[in-house]
C-alpha cells in the first residue's frame, strides 16, 4: 500500500544519512541555484519558492535570512530601528506574553547560556508587543510566541520584527482575530482531507469523536510548539512560507495519515485517539511528508474542500448549522480593495488554478470512498505549487481561507 | 459512542463484568499560569515537571488508581488558560465530564477574581449541579508572595458548595497532597456511582450521576 511504501522511502532519504555523497553534491548544486535566483534582478521568487519546497528546503539559516523575506515579497534594505521598550507594560496582552515567553525555555537550543537565553527572551517579548502595538486589529494567542521565537533565532531581532509583522497580517491573520472562530474553520479542513485519502481512518476518528483540537497547536504554531528538533521546525517553515496559508492543515492531515495503522489500532474513543495523535513522533520522514502534503494540496485544493469544511460543525451540532452557513457565506465577501485586486489578477489566478485543477483531475480517478492519493512528479509538484503560491500571494494570503469559496461558488 | 469513554474494552457488550474498568473524566480549568499543567503532571507522573510551557488547546493525562480493590482510570483534561481558547475550542471537552477542578494561584489575586467567570463557563456548558467541583489554590510554597488568604478562599468555596484545597504542585512535601486531592475526587465519584452503567446516548451535557444518596464515607471530608 502506498503509505507503507513511502515510509520506507522516507527512511532511505538522503537526508537521513544514506547516499550522503550524492546528497552532498545535490546540496551544493542547490546552494548554487538559490544564490543564482537571489542574484538576478528582479529576484526569481518563483525559483526560490521551488527551492524552499523541494528536498532539504533552504538548507542553511544564512540562506533563510536572505530567502524568507523574498518569499514574503519584502524589501529589507531599510530595517526600522530596534523597537522602543517603553510600549511594553501598557499593552493589554503584556502579562500573557510575558507569562508565555518566560515558560518558553524549550524553544531555545539546549546548552545556551542562561544570560544569552534571557536576552533573547527579552527580544522575543519586544517583537511580539511591537507587532501587536502597531496592529491593534491583531490579537495575541498562546502559541504565537512559538512562531516568533523561530524567526528570532534564525533572523535576529530586527529582521524577525519586520517579517513577523508581515506574516501576522497574512499567513497568521486568521489566528489573530478577536475570537478563534476562523482558526476553528481552518481546522475543519482536516477531516475532509483525511476522508479523501483514507475513509477508514476518517470514519474511525469520527466515531471516536476525537475532534480536531489535537492539531490546534500544530496549526497555530506551524508545528513549532510540538517538534523538539529546531532543524525540523525551520525546514517546515521554508515549506509553509513558500505555500498557501492553508498548507499547515494539509501537513497535519499527512501526519495523521502517516500514522494510520496506529490510529486504527487505537481504542475508538476520544481520549485514546486524542492522546495518540497529540503525541507527535519526533522521527517523522519530513521530506516525504512535505512532498505528500504538496500532492494533497494539488489534488484536493482548498476550493474543493471549502464546502465540506464549512459543514463540519453541522455534523456535530445540528443547532449550529445555520450559523456556520452564515459564517461561511459572510466569508465569501471580500472588501472592496480585494475585489479590485482580484479583478486585476483574476486572469493569472484562473490560469494557475485551472492548471492545478486540470493536473489534479487528470490524475485522479474519481472513486468516492476509495483510497486515492496520487503521487505527482516532484518537479511537477513544486512548479505547480510555486505557481499557485505566486498567483495567490497578494490575495489569498490576505483573506484565506475565504478566497476559495469565492472562486468556486 | 457516548458510553465508550466508560469502558476500556473496545467491544462494549462482550466483556465479562469483572474486567471492565471505570473511567473518571475530570476537567481542570482556571487562568493562564496558575499551574494546571503542573498539578495534573504531578498527579499522573508523581513529580513536578522540569519545564512546562503554555498549554495550547487541551492536553490529556491519565493515571490508573485503585480504590477498594477496583482499578479506575482517572483522565485529566488540562486546558489552555487564555480566554480566547475557552469559547470555541475547549467546549468539546466539557462533554461527559464527571468532575471539575477549578484552579487559582494563591500568589495571584486576579486568578482568584476570575473564578466566577470560570464557574459561569461551566454553567454555560450545562454541567449539572450534581457534577462534583473542587477548588484548588496552587503555589502554596510561595508564602511570602501570598495574595489570596485561606479565609477569603474558604468563604468563596463555601458559597459555591465546593471543598477548598490549598497546595503546591512544586513542593515535594506536598506530593502526597496533590495525590490526595485527586484521590478525594475519585472517591467521591466512586461513591456517587456505585455502578456506572452505560449512559444515555446523544446527550450533549454531562451524564446524570448516581441517583443514590451520597455516602458520607466517600463525601468531601478531607484531613488535609
Amino acid at each position: 500500500m502506498y503509505l507503507k511504501k513511502s515510509k520506507r522511502v522516507g527512511a532511505s532519504s538522503p537526508l537521513n544519512g544514506i547516499g550522503k555523497q550524492d546528497w552532498d553534491s545535490r546540496r551544493k548544486r542547490k546552494m548554487g541555484e538559490i544564490s543564482q535566483a537571489l542574484g538576478v534582478t528582479p529576484v526569481d521568487v518563483a525559483a526560490l519558492r521551488r527551492m524552499a519546497i523541494s528536498e532539504g528546503g533552504l538548507l542553511t539559516d544564512e540562506m533563510r535570512c536572505r530567502v524568507w523575506p523574498k518569499l514574503l515579497n519584502m524589501n529589507t534594505d531599510n530595517l526600522p530601528d530596534k523597537p522602543a521598550a517603553d510600549l511594553r507594560e501598557n499593552h493589554k496582552d503584556y502579562h500573557q506574553v510575558l507569562l508565555d515567553v518566560r515558560r518558553s525555555l524549550r524553544r531555545f537550543p539546549p546548552g545556551m547560556p542562561d544570560d544569552q537565553r534571557e536576552g533573547l527572551q527579552e527580544e522575543l517579548t519586544d517583537i511580539i508587543l511591537h507587532v501587536l502595538d502597531r496592529n491593534p486589529q491583531l490579537h495575541y494567542y498562546q502559541g504565537y510566541h512559538d512562531i516568533v521565537v523561530t524567526f528570532l533565532l534564525v533572523l535576529g531581532e530586527r529582521l524577525a520584527t519586520v517579517l513577523v509583522e508581515k506574516l501576522s497580517t497574512h499567513h497568521l491573520r486568521d489566528f489573530m482575530d478577536p475570537t478563534m472562530d476562523n482558526t476553528k474553520h481552518i481546522l475543519n479542513y482536516l477531516m475532509p482531507i483525511i476522508e479523501r485519502v483514507n475513509p477508514e481512518v476518517h470514519d474511525f476518528m469520527q466515531q471516536a469523536e476525537v475532534g480536531t483540537i489535537f492539531a490546534l497547536s500544530w496549526l497555530i504554531t506551524w508545528f513549532g510548539h510540538v517538534l523538539s528538533d529546531f532543524r525540523h521546525v525551520v525546514r517546515l517553515y521554508d515549506f509553509f512560507l513558500a505555500c498557501h496559508p492553508l498548507m499547515p492543515i494539509y501537513f497535519a492531515a499527512v501526519i495523521v495519515l502517516h500514522r494510520e495503522e496506529e490510529v486504527l489500532d487505537c481504542e475508538c474513543d476520544m481520549a485514546s485517539v486524542h492522546h495518540l495523535l497529540s503525541q507527535i513522533p519526533q522521527d517523522l520522514p519530513y521530506e516525504t511528508l512535505i512532498s505528500r502534503a504538496g500532492d494533497l494540496f494539488v489534488q484536493f485544493p482548498p476550493s474543493e474542500l471549502a464546502r465540506e469544511a464549512a459543514q463540519q460543525n453541522s455534523q456535530q451540532t445540528a443547532a449550529s448549522t445555520f450559523k456556520d452557513f452564515e459564517l461561511a457565506s459572510a466569508q465569501q465577501k471580500p472588501d472592496s480593495v480585494l475585489r479590485r485586486r482580484r479583478k486585476e489578477r483574476a486572469e493569472t489566478q484562473a490560469q494557475a488554478q485551472a492548471q492545478a485543477q486540470a493536473q489534479a483531475q487528470a490524475m485522479v480517478v474519481a472513486r468516492p470512498r476509495a483510497k486515492r492519493l496520487i503521487r505527482l512528479a516532484v518537479m511537477g509538484l513544486t512548479v505547480a505549487l510555486g505557481a499557485a503560491a505566486l498567483a495567490v500571494v497578494n490575495t489569498a494570503l490576505e483573506w484565506a481561507p475565504k478566497l476559495d469559496l469565492q472562486f468556486f461558488p | 459512542m457516548e458510553s465508550s469513554l466508560e469502558l476500556t474494552t473496545s467491544l462494549p457488550g462482550t466483556y465479562p463484568p469483572l474486567l471492565r474498568s471505570r473511567i473518571f473524566k475530570i476537567i481542570v480549568i482556571g487562568d493562564s499560569g496558575v499551574g494546571k499543567t503542573c498539578l495534573t503532571y504531578r498527579f499522573c507522573a508523581g513529580k513536578f515537571p522540569d519545564k512546562t510551557e503554555a498549554t495550547i488547546g487541551v492536553d490529556f493525562r491519565e493515571k490508573v488508581i485503585e480504590i477498594n480493590g477496583e482499578k479506575i482510570k482517572v483522565q485529566l483534561w488540562d486546558t489552555a488558560g487564555q480566554e480566547r481558547f475557552r469559547k470555541s475550542m475547549v467546549q468539546h471537552y466539557y462533554r461527559n465530564v464527571h468532575a471539575v477542578v477549578f484552579v487559582y494561584d494563591v500568589t495571584n489575586a486576579a486568578s482568584f477574581r476570575s473564578l466566577p467567570a470560570w464557574i459561569e463557563e461551566c454553567r454555560q456548558h450545562s454541567l449539572g449541579q450534581e457534577v462534583p467541583r473542587i477548588l484548588v489554590g496552587n503555589k502554596c510554597d510561595l508564602q511570602h508572595a501570598l495574595q489570596v488568604g485561606t479565609e477569603l478562599a474558604q468563604k468563596f468555596a463555601d458559597s459555591h458548595s465546593m471543598p477548598l484545597f490549598e497546595t503546591s504542585a512544586k513542593n515535594p512535601d506536598d506530593n502526597d497532597h496533590v495525590e490526595a486531592i485527586f484521590m478525594t475526587v475519585a472517591h467521591k465519584l466512586k461513591s456517587q456511582k456505585p455502578l456506572m452503567l452505560s449512559q444515555p446516548p446523544g446527550g450533549g451535557g454531562a451524564p446524570p450521576l448516581g441517583k443514590s444518596e451520597e455516602e458520607e464515607e466517600g463525601g468531601w471530608s478531607c484531613n488535609c
